[in-house]
């Protein structure tokens, strides 16, 4: 059968723009680590959907911001990661958590602003949700409940799993040249795994998958394509848990230096539509958090957080551990990221439209919902 | 006649034989290759065999794993009541006042200017120059023909990889690599990694 993907959803500028308004302007994204904020003042800057935002702890409180100055919208903090109050470095106007102006240098006898005016400063907020150490935000002015987007049984497994997350996280962006569906689409088919992972992933886990005897519901088009029918046709996309099989966990020291996240000898995968993937390929050991930010129709960045679970204590080659795992992670990662990006370079408007088995009946439910979205008018 | 026991593995080992052999031709020169297990462990059984008071021991083992797997035998050698001095290449150029630590290793053509100190483990590669008045911590790894300016502080660990050129006056954080070849001409953070693999520097965040 055929998929509803046209070629246009890859390539066109304007359905890219229409992406980020009508879905990442509007859903609950992943942006990034609790435990990069540990302290008063710790914050992380990030571009979301195009809009610059700051993630800060006040106090114990963290809070998310548009990360631009009232005054002559100079960025507040720079740098991806660091700890300062919120103080414009331009000319010091500062800010408190609830974003409102704190204090201006000098502004009864320069800037001359009523009470009224200087009460009206307030900086965009954005909601936040932290699951453990994950950290979601929500760019809408009115963000839909957490819980509409995400099944409660994922959320808890997947938060179960980050309180485990150790507090020392090593972070890297690669720029994957090809549009940020493909990422889905591939991290949804198990399989490729023994194709193209022939040598590494396969070599040391199983994915088992079945194709589905039923009649597939994704062929129909959409029944309900109100606001709510839409919220509700897409929580099924985002689901995880132990869904390879792996050898043996092969014994290295560092395990010995953690605290492992449950028992069970399995790989986990998470995914949280539409830009986060968790792997876990040792049964709790270690996890690998793909966050994934679509910059243009033919470029994607991964930005790779590569964390232990909690260490048992400090010892000097732990950041070793992360970096020599980092690679392993990469090798397999890197089979993937060249095949999308093959795929992506021979893509035109007027490319063959890809056709699909029965096993791929999860991504066609996700290309029914989003062809749907894309088309029509209202948002979600 | 003293012995001196290279003891390590891989391309290190050969080299520093080597080195050694010629360095020392007073001495009964061995090398002595130390098994690893599946799980990367050294078999550190092979120093049993080996007397501080007839000889010494130099441990050559590469930069793998952060330097952390060569300071793993330098320790188990320090343990052992040995002296690990270092060897300092016939055709390195190094100024008389640079304090060398136990255990360094300086190639040939290397070029240390004065005031510098090198402290234990550390490795300078063939035709590195290392500027006045720098400061290299424990267990750094200089590859061949890396230029570094005068007044530099390296972090333990460290790894500075053959094209990369490190201005004066910066600080390399410790377990930083420097592996894109070009200038570095603000300070390094600790444990931050320029991996020619990858696209953008490899940050470590937290503890």
């Amino acid at each position: 059968m055929q998929s509803r993907m046209h070629p246009k959803y890859y390539l066109s500028q304007d359905i890219f723009d229409r992406e980020q308004v009508k879905i990442f302007r509007k859903v609950w994204l992943f942006a990034g680590l609790a435990s990069l904020l540990p302290e008063n003042n710790s914050f992380i800057t990030r571009k979301i959907a195009g809009i610059p935002v700051v993630i800060q702890n006040f106090k114990g409180e963290i809070k998310a911001f548009e990360n631009v100055c009232l005054h002559r919208s100079a960025p507040l903090q720079q740098g991806f990661y660091g700890r300062r109050a919120l103080v414009c470095p331009y000319h010091a106007w500062s800010y408190d958590a609830t974003g409102m102006v704190k204090s201006i240098p000098d502004c009864d006898t320069i800037y001359r602003f009523s009470n009224e005016e200087k009460q009206s400063l307030k900086l965009r907020e954005f909601a936040l949700k932290q699951l453990g150490s994950l950290l979601f935000i929500n760019l809408s002015s009115e963000p839909m409940p957490f819980e509409e987007q995400f099944n409660p049984g994922f959320v808890a497994l997947m938060k179960n799993a980050a309180n485990a997350f150790d507090t020392e996280v090593m972070v890297t962006t690669w720029h994957g040249k090809f549009n940020w569906k493909l990422v889905y689409e591939n991290l949804r088919d198990f399989n490729h795994v023994k194709f193209l992972h022939a040598k590494s992933l396969a070599a040391v886990a199983d994915f088992p998958f079945h194709a589905a005897n039923q009649v597939d519901l994704a062929l129909t088009p959409l029944s309900d394509t109100s606001v709510a029918g839409l919220r509700k046709a897409m929580r099924p996309f985002s689901f995880g848990g132990p869904e390879g099989e792996v050898d043996p966990i092969r014994h290295v020291p560092w395990l010995d230096m953690v605290e492992r996240w449950g028992t069970q000898d399995a790989y986990f995968n998470w995914l949280a539509y539409p830009n986060l993937h968790i792997a876990c390929g040792n049964g709790g050991y270690s996890f690998t958090i793909e966050h994934h930010i679509p910059v243009a129709p033919d470029r994607t960045d991964i930005e790779i957080y590569f964390v232990t679970a909690k260490k048992k204590k400090p010892y000097a080659a732990s950041s070793q551990v992360l970096l020599s795992n980092l690679h392993y992670s990469k090798k397999i990662l890197d089979e993937d990221i060249g095949m999308l990006e093959q795929i992506q370079s021979v893509l035109h408007d007027d490319a063959p439209i890809p056709n699909q088995g029965a096993y791929e009946s999860t991504n066609r439910q996700i290309e029914r919902w989003y062809t749907t979205l894309m088309e029509i008018e209202h948002e979600i | 006649m003293k012995s001196r026991w290279i003891v390590g593995g891989g391309d290190q080992l050969g080299l520093a034989y080597y080195a050694w052999k010629q360095a020392r031709q007073d001495e009964d020169v061995q090398k002595i290759e130390v098994p690893q297990g599946a799980d990367y462990e050294f078999d550190l059984s092979v120093f049993d065999q080996l007397n501080p008071e007839t000889g010494d021991i130099f441990i050559a083992f590469d930069e793998r794993f952060g330097n952390f797997k060569r300071m793993e035998l330098f320790r188990a050698a320090l343990a052992r009541g040995f002296s690990l001095g270092p060897l300092i290449s016939a055709s390195a150029d190094v100024a008389q006042d640079v304090v060398v630590g136990k255990n360094v290793f300086i190639g040939p053509q290397a070029v240390i200017g004065h005031g510098c100190k090198i402290e234990y483990n550390s490795v300078i590669h063939a035709g590195a120059h290392v500027g006045a008045n720098s400061h290299l911590r424990a267990s750094v790894w200089v590859e061949p023909g890396v230029q570094i300016g005068a007044r530099v502080e390296v972090g333990a660990h460290a790894i500075i990889r053959t094209g990369a050129i490190v201005h004066s006056n910066i600080k390399v954080g410790k377990g930083a690599e420097l592996g894109w070849p070009q200038l570095y001409s603000t300070d390094v953070t600790d444990k931050t990694v320029y991996d020619i693999r990858y696209d953008e520097p490899i940050y470590v965040y937290g503890s």
